[in-house]
């Protein structure tokens, strides 16, 4: 397997419709976010199939020991830095599930047959598999209809860093042809969906105005 | 299953004995301090009964003073220097009959930090497997028990200890200008099991002695730090300071008039970061140990950070008598390992040490799947006993509400 992108951590527990992800921390790998709200992931099967999913939660857990030195105190950068660096306290992603490839067949926007096994190796997908995966705009259904995750800001987030990863000039169309199905899609629910386009266009205007 | 219910009373009973008992022990207490205060001068006298408990009874464990005062009390002065802390536990899994194959495990975790340094410090986990049979019987064919492997643990846990003392100071190219302390959790003082012969005994103090060599030729002050000590070795020589050398009997010494007391409870009076004078144990294995030039010597450190005898945390701290001759180390090292019990009044070191070295429960079970797994790639079924599967199934039996 040739350069398969940055490693975001490992399976710790999965359902057909998302899973869990242990990383190691919270990096800044060239200039991406590891883990990011909103990114696109894939997890390699052992028979070559990948899963696609959205990172829709991050969660620090603590511990009690944590929790007593930050009560007395803690200040020393040493101690700090071995809370963070040493102690094994996983920095756990929530993924949903959005897509998938089978070894030699088309992607698909279906569930997959089976979840990802534990302590599968989780990347983050390049601009390249961003673009491809975003394409068409089939899951954009799965978010809407996900339960118990933050789905209208998990879109915008989603559909921000697709239109990030496509040449400049390919945005803008993108960004309209995504708020079209969106539109088709939530016909029934227009302040939702105002809600959402809202969101998108506040995010699209902080990112030109950084420009 | 403990039926809680049936212990209330009890419980109830015990919580009065033990207010009773605290305050039974603050009057005996009152008179010891007093006491301390008023024979508190070490002269010749002093010595030929301590010299004298000993012979009379050789399981009497006294303190030998190193200074001219009982109560003697330090605060190192000048501000403290940064040094490097270096600490080192163990933990381990017990031969166990009933497993699916005889062997243990010992697991040393470390933690080295540059107390001045950017950076996380540096921390290590090391298992070691024992499961051939020279390992696990002893010369009658018995399974090695419980105190066989701790007296291995221990040993481990020191060498891994004398190993990373030297490569920091081998890594500072011997510059012997920066305090290195060398933690361990517990009694500096060699220990030995009970049943232990003469020569495995002599054996023993020389292996410990070598280590001992090595942090002295790496100039690092090896330290072993006893929290919540139950020793009264001050307190047994204090009941001498009021007696004439005649009636140094072993009777006398037997029936110690401070014995619910801990030296704990002396020096509660300390104040908040201030150690105790330095003392030697009287016992065997410390005289054997002073004849290899490595006698063991201890204080007693407040490592509260807050005034006052209520909220004083009383430990003790065991280092190799050498460092003696060296008050300004012995000082470095006293505050920075103060230092280190600034956030909870333990050092941090050693609770990263034992979370580093810990083999909890379940790392044990994925340790014996693991080793079932490999068993069964040997065409060996990995099998426990019937008990043990029995102890299992009941164990993770959901509990009965009445």
């Amino acid at each position: 397997m040739g350069d398969v992108g940055i490693m975001v951590g490992r399976v710790l527990r999965a359902t057909t419709a998302n899973f869990s992800v242990g990383c190691r921390g919270l990096f800044t790998i060239a200039d991406r976010l590891i883990p990011e709200f909103g990114g696109l992931v894939k997890a390699l099967g052992r028979d070559g199939a990948v899963i696609y999913g959205l990172t829709y939660n991050v969660t620090i857990d603590d511990d009690a020991f944590v929790r007593q030195l930050v009560a007395a105190g803690l200040e020393d950068a040493t101690y700090i830095e071995d809370q963070r660096q040493n102690r094994q306290v996983p920095v756990v992603a929530d993924i949903l599930t959005v897509g998938g490839q089978d070894a030699g067949q088309e992607l698909s926007y279906r569930l997959p047959a089976q979840p990802p096994g534990p302590l599968d190796e989780i990347y983050a997908c390049n601009a390249a598999e961003i673009v491809r995966f975003t394409l068409r705009n089939d899951w954009l259904r799965t978010v809407l209809a996900a339960k118990d995750t933050p789905s209208d800001q998990l879109i915008t987030a989603s559909l921000s860093a697709a239109a990030a990863a496509r040449p400049l000039g390919q945005r803008e169309a993108y960004l309209v042809a995504a708020g079209r199905e969106l539109a088709r899609q939530m016909a029934l629910d227009l302040g939702r969906l105002d809600g959402i386009l809202g969101q998108l266009y506040d995010d699209i205007e902080e990112k030109t105005r950084e420009r | 299953m403990l039926e809680l219910s049936k212990l209330t009373r009890q419980a109830d009973t015990m919580g009065a004995a033990v207010a009773r008992r605290r305050l039974d022990q603050h009057d005996l207490l009152q008179r010891a301090q007093a006491d301390l205060g008023q024979h508190a001068r070490v002269d010749d006298l002093l010595r030929q009964r301590i010299a004298r408990a000993c012979a009379e009874d050789a399981s009497w464990r006294g303190a030998d003073p190193l200074g001219d005062s009982l109560d003697e009390r330090h605060l190192p002065e000048g501000p403290p220097q940064p040094a490097t802390l270096i600490a080192a536990d163990g933990s381990q899994i017990y031969p166990d009959r009933h497993a699916v194959a005889p062997y243990y495990l010992l697991n040393v975790g470390s933690i080295l930090l540059r107390q001045d340094a950017a950076g996380a410090p540096v921390v290590r986990s090391q298992p070691a497997l024992f499961y051939e049979e020279s390992d696990l019987y002893d010369e009658t064919g018995r399974l090695r028990d419980s105190e066989y492997v701790n007296g291995q643990r221990h040993r481990l846990e020191f060498e891994t200890l004398a190993q990373h003392a030297e490569e920091e100071r081998a890594a500072l190219g011997g510059d012997v200008s920066r305090p290195i302390v060398a933690l361990v959790d517990g009694p500096l003082l060699l220990w030995t099991a009970q049943r232990a012969t003469d020569r495995e005994i002599s054996m023993e103090v020389r292996r410990f002695a070598r280590q001992l060599a090595r942090f002295r030729g790496a100039r690092v002050v090896p330290m072993g730090y006893v929290d919540r000590p139950a020793s009264a070795n001050v307190l047994r020589t204090l009941e001498l300071a009021d007696i004439s050398l005649e009636d140094v009997t072993r009777d006398k010494v037997r029936a110690g008039l401070y014995r619910r007391l801990t030296d704990r409870l002396l020096f509660s009076g300390l104040e908040a970061g201030q150690r105790s004078g330095l003392f030697a144990s009287t016992s065997q294995m410390n005289g054997l140990l002073r004849d290899t030039g490595h006698r063991i010597i201890f204080f007693y450190l407040n490592a509260s950070q807050r005034a006052g005898a209520d909220h004083a945390a009383i430990v003790r701290v065991e280092v190799p008598e050498w460092i003696a001759s060296e008050p300004a180390l012995l000082d470095l090292a006293h505050q920075a390992v103060y230092a280190d019990c600034r956030l909870t009044e333990y050092p941090y070191m050693l609770a990263r040490a034992h979370e580093l070295a810990v083999v909890s429960t379940a790392d044990r079970a994925e340790f014996e799947m693991l080793v079932g797994q490999a068993m069964l790639r040997h065409g060996v079924p990995p099998v426990i006993s019937t008990k043990a599967e029995m102890k299992r199934l009941t164990a993770t039996r959901p509990r009965r509400h009445p």
